[in-house]
Formats: C-alpha cells, sequence, structure tokens
C-alpha cells in the first residue's frame, strides 16, 4: 500500500513537472543574429521587447533598426545594414550596464519588469532622447 | 487640448461631447453597426445603440431599414496586458455583447487588424474562442502589424488566410456589394507607414476592372489609406494609386483600424472611416510624442472606447458623412451630433 502510495507521488510530480515544461513557451531555433538578448528566447519575449521597449519606447516602428529584403519590402530581421540596428545592441548593453553597476540588479535583462532604467527612462516615446529642461 | 488626454464633457453619457465629435477626433465605439440600404451605407456606433444597463437597443430606437447589416471591430490586442488596459479580452467580449443584443444579426463581421498583440498562438486561439460567441454568419479579417510580428504573417496566413491572395488579400460579393480586404502591413515604409505593394495593386487594378461603375464598394484594411498623421505611420505611401481604381465608382468607403479613434473624411466619391480599438486608446494625433497606449483613469476607459455616429449618403455619385441621427421616438430624443 505504501509502495503504490510512494508511486503515486511520483506519478503527481512527474505530471507538475511535464506540465510545467510544456507550459514554458519554446524558443524559435531559427534566430540568425541575435548578439545581446538571449540566443534561446521566445518568440513572445522577444516580440513583447520589441513592441513594448522599441516601438512604445522610442516611437518607431520595425523598420527604424530592421532592413527590408532585397527584392520586396518585406523585413529581413536578421540583417545588418541598417545602423540603426547597431547602434540599439550599444543601447542595450549601455542599459543593462547601468542597471547592473547603479542599481544593483543582478543578471539584468532587455524586457524584465525588475530593471530600474529602461529605454523609456530617456527616451519617453522620441527616437532620439530630448535634452532635458 | 488643455489638461486633456480624453473629452471632458460628456452630454450623452457615452464619452463623447459634441464639441470633440466635430473635431473629427471623437473617440468612438467597440464596434461599428453598419447597414446597407440601396447602395448606400449607414454605420453607427454600437454605444450609441445599446443601452448598456439593460443590453438590448435603448428604448425607442427604430433602426432604419437596411438591405443588409454588418459590424465592424478592430485592434483587440489579445495578450496585450499593460495598464492602459489590463483586461483586453473583457472589453472584446464587451464589443461582442454589443453586437449579439442587436435586434437583427450582422450579417458578417469585418475586424480590421491587431486580433492579437504579440502574434502568438495562444493570443489567437483565445481571440478565436472569444470571436466564436459572436451572432453572425461570418467574420473577414484583415492583419494588423502587430499579427504579422517574427514571422511576416505566416501564422496569420495559415489561420485566417484561407482563399486569399498574396499576403492575405482577398475580395467577396454580398447583395449587391463589392468588398475588398487590403494587407498593408506585412510591407512597411520608413516611418512606420503601411504598404501595398505592386502584387497587390496589380491584383486590385484586375479585381474592379469587370465592374459596374455602379457597384457600391467597401474597402477595409489595417492601417489607414488616407494620410491621417504620416508623422506617426499613419498612412499607406501607395495608397494613391490604390484609390486611383476606385474614383470611376459612385460610393466607396473605407474602413481602417489601426490609430484607435474614430476620425472621417470625404475626398470625392470616397469616405473614410477608422474605427476605435476594443482594446485601448491612443492619443489624438499630435497631441502627445508619439503613438502608443493611452492610460486612463480605469473607471472612464470604457466610456473613453465610447461611441461614435456616421452616416454616409449618397448624393449624385458622391458619399457625404452628414450627421443624420438615428430614428428616434418621442421617449429617446438622440441629439443630432
Amino acid at each position: 500500500m505504501q509502495v503504490s502510495r510512494k508511486y503515486g507521488v511520483l506519478i503527481a510530480m512527474a505530471i507538475v513537472v511535464i506540465a510545467g515544461i510544456a507550459a514554458v513557451p519554446s524558443p524559435r531555433k531559427d534566430y540568425k543574429n541575435l548578439k545581446v538578448l538571449p540566443k534561446d528566447i521566445s518568440t513572445k519575449d522577444l516580440s513583447r521587447i520589441m513592441i513594448d521597449e522599441f516601438e512604445d519606447g522610442l516611437g518607431v516602428s520595425c523598420g527604424f533598426c530592421h532592413a527590408e529584403e532585397k527584392d520586396s519590402h518585406k523585413l529581413d530581421y536578421a540583417s545588418d545594414e541598417k545602423p540603426e540596428k547597431e547602434i540599439a545592441r550599444l543601447m542595450m548593453k549601455m542599459t543593462l550596464d547601468v542597471n547592473e553597476k547603479y542599481f544593483q540588479v543582478t543578471h539584468p535583462l532587455i524586457g524584465d519588469s525588475v530593471l530600474s532604467i529602461t529605454c523609456m527612462t530617456c527616451h519617453k516615446g522620441q527616437p532620439r532622447p530630448r535634452n532635458p529642461e | 487640448m488643455k489638461n486633456e488626454k480624453y473629452i471632458s464633457v460628456d452630454e450623452n453619457n457615452d464619452g463623447i461631447d459634441r464639441a470633440g465629435f466635430l473635431k473629427c477626433m471623437a473617440w468612438a465605439g467597440t464596434g461599428l453597426f453598419c447597414m446597407m440600404s440601396g447602395g448606400v451605407m449607414k454605420s453607427f456606433g454600437m454605444s450609441q445603440l445599446i443601452d448598456k444597463n439593460i443590453g438590448a437597443l435603448k428604448k425607442g430606437l427604430i433602426l432604419p431599414k437596411a438591405d443588409f447589416t454588418f459590424a465592424q471591430i478592430s485592434d483587440s490586442h489579445i495578450g496585450f496586458n499593460k495598464p492602459a488596459n489590463p483586461d483586453v479580452l473583457g472589453t472584446l467580449q464587451a464589443a461582442i455583447g454589443k453586437i449579439n443584443a442587436m435586434p437583427t444579426a450582422p450579417s458578417f463581421i469585418l475586424h480590421t487588424g491587431d486580433l492579437s498583440h504579440l502574434a502568438q498562438a495562444d493570443e489567437f486561439d483565445t481571440l478565436d474562442q472569444a470571436m466564436k460567441n459572436a451572432k453572425t454568419g461570418k467574420i473577414f479579417y484583415v492583419p494588423g502589424e502587430h499579427d504579422v510580428l517574427n514571422d511576416n504573417g505566416k501564422q496569420y496566413l495559415q489561420r485566417y488566410g484561407k482563399d486569399t491572395k498574396g499576403d492575405g488579400w482577398y475580395s467577396f460579393d454580398y447583395n449587391g456589394v463589392h468588398f475588398i480586404g487590403l494587407v498593408n502591413v506585412v510591407n512597411t515604409a520608413e516611418g512606420g507607414l503601411g504598404v501595398l505593394g505592386n502584387e497587390q495593386l496589380e491584383w486590385l487594378e484586375k479585381d474592379v476592372k469587370g465592374l459596374s461603375s455602379s457597384t457600391p464598394i467597401i474597402v477595409f484594411a489595417h492601417i489607414p489609406l488616407w494620410e491621417v498623421y504620416p508623422q506617426w505611420g499613419w498612412g499607406t505611401r501607395d495608397s494613391a494609386q490604390a484609390l486611383s481604381y476606385l474614383k470611376r465608382f459612385g460610393s466607396v468607403s473605407v474602413l481602417n483600424g489601426h490609430i484607435h479613434q474614430t476620425l472621417q473624411k470625404v475626398e470625392g466619391n470616397i469616405t473614410f472611416h477608422t474605427a476605435t480599438s476594443t482594446a485601448f486608446p491612443q492619443p489624438q494625433p499630435g497631441t502627445a510624442p508619439a503613438a502608443g497606449p493611452m492610460k486612463v483613469p480605469a473607471e472612464q476607459l470604457r466610456s473613453l472606447l465610447g461611441v461614435t455616429s456616421v452616416n454616409y449618403v449618397e448624393h449624385n455619385h458622391t458619399l457625404a458623412i452628414t450627421d443624420t441621427p438615428l430614428i428616434a421616438t418621442k421617449e429617446t430624443k438622440m441629439e443630432n451630433q
């Protein structure tokens, strides 16, 4: 009886673990050119960063940083053709550094709600931050 | 607008005052209810028709006779959870509730894009589940830019693109009216402007070529097909070419979303109308540093997603927006906005 109870607990634990794994958004495998953001980031987290941090934070759309494909107006997300994309990488690194060095955020990640400094802190919906008044 | 990010004087208890409406900047309803009668489209904000206390048509209102009716909703942004509206599913369900409360079920619903916020499978699933509760014959979609994030719209096409062309454009006929769903979010231009692209433009030219000039045309797409505010990407770069194919038609209506507020414009034979979001408001053009979700006091959110009324009447082969009220009895007097 005790053995079957043990098995029951193990099976229940296994179900919880499997359900937990299933609930985690699966990372997209085919990102080709992520250099600052985690390579195993989920599409949901990546999209949220693009919308919340960049689109809303800077008041821009995808084409501000991403170049178009050569034969169409569709965006080539992996391309580094536009300099704004590299600037965005530098800005993300700076943001992470400031949070870690001056606000004691350990292992800061762009898009994490614990960050003290975000794109919006300075940009306030503008592509280039205005001088403080 | 001094001290105001929203309309402060509310004469009809619907979130809109007359002055705001006359500026053509009125916050609009959680959906539009459209009637076709003799080739003329008349549209009414849901909030104007439905008594929120009883969940049915306002007492005393008599709707004009129509050949058929349809509804437009837009910008549901399922998955959005920021302070501007932490319950976007709830407000979408409220819009569907208003559609279901209409005395005559609309023949179909047009959803003009941004179904999801981040183009995630679970967000599309949630929207689909909610839309199943709408009492209507069919739902037609076009994508918003949020629906094509990451994959240039592949998932959207798999779900909603059956029997469409290219990135999801299509047309259909209903009761003698030709409806055209266009996609201007997969290709984008500098500054966030929409782009239709050559392939779609060529298709459009052929699509309308064989139609009689007296055929009423209704075009729907996500980003406005007129220059609302290009500085915020509120326009479509090559829309002029698309509209040139429609100039010969006597009655053309263009329905868009994207800007989360109602604006109207008449240009020759073409009447433009943008719808509000079922999710959250955005600032009026030029009144904020940038477009984006606008947080308002919680108790005012639903009223800011409030009401508008637009009537389209055909005069001498052109369409004009007039301030025609719903037919009201003595019991219910509606101000002619």
